[in-house]
């Protein structure tokens, strides 16, 4: 019997990563977990946290020039922003490269925690449908899990994270465990009751956040203070992330060792056992080449960072990777299409004399309406679906010229404006790809990842339809200076990358199995986004949350029944 | 105090201190050492120094609250046109100052600068409108919302002029206006 450094390794700390580190924790595992970025430590590095804009840099953004010199993908998760600047990757430094120039924007974080420290919260189940859509429609591998399955790993996950959110009762966006929800704002009240009179097949709800409403002292967590300064990293914990939430029980174990400024390059791989042997690592700062070995493997490197590595872990003597024997490794790359916008002004002066105290950390979501519980609407030139999410406020007044009056003009507000997004589901196509450069390595000797990712007609058609409902839906709520505008979808650009170690119960045409197991290496797990078949329209991370506790559990059962 | 009367004054703590110094001066002082808070090197002469103070002050002006001066704006425009402009916005941003200064010479024989409140809001009412020969409207929008975003994200600007709550501590989306006849900075 071979003998391990540890029970397992869990391949990054961001969401999937930090949840995997926890269960096996907590459940008797010793476990290594290797992150990339830099040590973050909770609350005594948000060095931005509670803030004014004065005491920034510039004043909170970053110079144009420094942008486009390390920040030309990152600035689009918010890399300029002064106050995060330091959360996100230096797309200098870790270059990725693009065939036949086709853009794809890798948002990519920089620290422990990942992109959990500066995710946008939005907390949603996919519904039973969901799950059935490439079987019903053909496209990507059908899903090998039903709702039923992951619907207990939702409850199990939300209660521990923290969800605020209403109970809706709606069959397209199913319920959970949630405290009690953010409250809505004046205005989007005013809209909420005319939209839902008009269209009463549209709903307006508050989205559901991990953003807390109510305190769990067990965790040392209290609620959110509507601060709205998420991004700078929070000191009560309010938000769900790694540092506030999954880290600390992780640690509590005793069962823990986290190793920061870990690259990992490749897992090395015995074809005899058809077992992952060891995880390489390169030292961020020192290049220190190490090998670390365990029974069993967590890959929650993020979607597209964990299929790079995976494509870069050969068989000996071959080009291919060993978790590529179905040829679907780096496949089915996906992202939301979200560029799609559309607002509208409240006209109703009994709203003139309230503006909002505080401010939130969420806002409002109209949930998927079209081609609902599998029937495609007469209507509809396109499969699946959107949703939207927005938000209602005032901004201050912006009275022109200058001097005493103008000053005072300042201290009034504008109107009660909303605006929506929408997020359309992308279809999983077989040629949208990641892939390696052989010729070209980065700094750690690791081939460029080579995206190749296109929208097609059923994306665009469903964002046109967005923008068409979105205006139509507003007019119907009675608001006016309507208006929808289309701006170009870049894949990457919604931070929802999926796919490229597709799930499917048939090894021939997917990566990994119905508990999120590689096909081609029985202790290694592959839980964050890459697994995903398809991305169906809602923000994806509790989704990656439920699998990876679910494949936790999984994965211990059979270490502990000797199968692994 | 200007930030760098304040780092001066650190620096000077710690050399008659003769200590290291503690942990939140030290990080005060890093802080306004860094790139962001002043300019490292000077971008204005020092009449033009003078002008953009001027023309800042009329454009939010003391009144119940500070001013544009007072909330240290000459000194963030500054630091703006030194470290964050390309090269080419800086230039039309220096070749504006010198247009508006030259009209205030040939009209009054002064520097705008010393010209009365009344002459000064004169010549930029026609610098807003595009009637100073070269000069374009466009100039003075520009410099005005310098002078606005310099002004609402300073210390005065946000907590004297508007109201700043850093840990509201709940959000209440129907606030009456009427309780605070401001705006909350965020």
């Amino acid at each position: 019997m071979a003998t391990y450094e540890f029970d397992a390794i869990v391949i990054g700390s961001g969401i999937s990563g930090g949840w995997a580190a926890k269960e096996l924790c907590e459940k008797g595992m010793k476990v290594l977990m290797l992150e990339r970025g830099r040590m973050v430590e909770h609350r005594e590095d948000y060095i931005t946290e509670g803030k004014g804009p004065w005491q920034l840099p510039y004043r909170g953004t970053l110079p144009a020039a420094e942008v486009e010199r390390d920040h030309v993908m990152s600035k689009w998760g918010g890399a300029a922003s002064t106050a995060s600047t330091h959360f996100f990757n230096n797309d200098r430094l870790n270059p990725i490269d693009f065939e036949n120039s086709k853009p794809f924007r890798w948002v990519r974080p920089a620290q422990v925690g990942g992109k959990s420290l500066i995710w946008s919260r939005v907390a949603l189940r996919w519904g039973p449908n969901d799950f059935e859509a490439n079987k019903r429609d053909g496209h990507g591998s059908p899903w090998p899990i039903s709702y039923d399955e992951v619907a207990p790993w939702y409850s199990y996950v939300e209660t521990y994270a923290g969800i605020a959110g209403a109970k809706d009762g709606l069959p397209q966006l199913p319920d959970g465990e949630f405290q009690k929800p953010h409250p809505m704002n004046a205005a989007e009240i005013w809209v909420k009751d005319r939209l839902e009179k008009a269209m009463p097949d549209r709903k307006l709800i508050s989205t559901r956040t991990a953003n807390m409403t109510e305190d769990k002292p067990e965790q040392g967590r209290a609620r959110c203070q509507d601060r709205n300064m998420c991004a700078r990293g929070c000191s009560f914990g309010a938000y769900f992330s790694t540092q506030a939430v999954t880290l600390p029980a992780a640690r509590k174990t005793g069962n823990l060792t986290l190793l920061s400024d870990k690259v990992v390059t490749n897992l090395e791989y015995d074809p005899k056992t058809k077992r992952v042997t060891g995880v390489r690592t390169l030292d961020a700062n020192t290049q220190e080449e190490k090998i670390y070995s365990s029974r069993i493997v967590f890959l929650c490197a993020s979607a597209m960072a964990s299929t790079q590595i995976l494509l870069n872990s050969k068989l000996l003597g071959s080009e291919r990777s060993f978790a590529d024997a179905s040829g679907m490794l780096g496949h089915y790359i996906m992202d939301h299409v979200f560029r799609t916008y559309f607002w509208g002004t409240v006209p109703d002066k009994e709203l003139d004399p309230y503006i909002a105290y505080g401010r939130r950390p969420n806002g409002v979501y109209i949930p998927r309406f079209r081609n609902l519980n599998g029937r495609q609407d007469p209507d509809a030139d396109f499969v699946r679906g959107y949703g939207m999410q927005g938000a209602a406020g005032r901004n201050p007044a912006t009275p022109g010229g200058f001097g005493k009056a103008m000053k005072e003009g300042m201290r009034a507000y504008g109107p009660w404006t909303i605006r929506f997004t929408a997020f359309a589901e992308c279809l999983p196509y077989k040629d949208n790809t990641l892939s390696l450069n052989p010729g070209k390595l980065d700094r750690f000797g690791v081939p460029l990842a080579v995206f190749n990712v296109t929208f097609r007609e059923n994306e665009m058609r469903m964002m046109r339809d967005a923008a068409q409902q979105g205006e139509t839906m507003m007019k119907a709520a009675s608001l006016v200076d309507v208006g929808s505008a289309n701006e170009e979808h870049v894949p990457g650009d919604a931070i929802h990358e999926m796919g490229g170690a597709c799930m499917g119960a048939d090894p021939r045409t997917s990566v990994v199995n119905r508990w999120s197991q590689a096909h081609d290496a029985a202790n290694l797990f592959i839980t964050d986004g890459s697994q995903m078949a398809s991305t169906n329209c809602v923000n994806p991370s509790m989704t990656f949350m439920a699998l990876t506790a679910r494949a936790a559990d999984h994965a211990v059962k059979l270490v502990k029944a000797g199968t692994i | 105090m200007s930030l760098l009367d304040r780092r001066g004054l650190l620096t000077g703590a710690a050399a008659i201190l003769g200590v290291e110094l503690a942990a939140p001066l030290a990080r005060a002082l890093a802080a306004e050492a860094a790139p962001g808070f002043s300019a490292s090197h000077a971008a204005f002469t020092a009449d033009q120094r003078m002008l953009v103070a001027a023309v800042s002050e009329r454009i939010v002006p003391t009144t119940d609250t500070p001013g544009a001066i007072a909330a240290g704006v000459p000194a963030f425009m500054e630091m703006m046109i030194a470290d964050w402009y390309e090269p080419t916005d800086r230039q039309e941003f220096m070749d504006g100052l010198g247009l508006l200064e030259g009209y205030a010479w040939i009209q009054f024989e002064k520097p705008f600068a010393g010209l009365v409140p009344e002459e000064q809001d004169h010549v930029l009412t026609l610098a807003m409108t595009g009637r100073i020969a070269a000069l374009s409207a466009s100039f003075f929008e520009h410099f005005r919302q310098l002078v606005l975003l310099g002004y609402y994200t300073s210390e005065i600007g946000c907590k004297q002029e508007r109201v700043y709550v850093p840990v509201p501590g709940r959000y209440d989306g129907k606030y009456p206006y009427a309780e605070v006849r401001r705006v909350f900075s965020s």
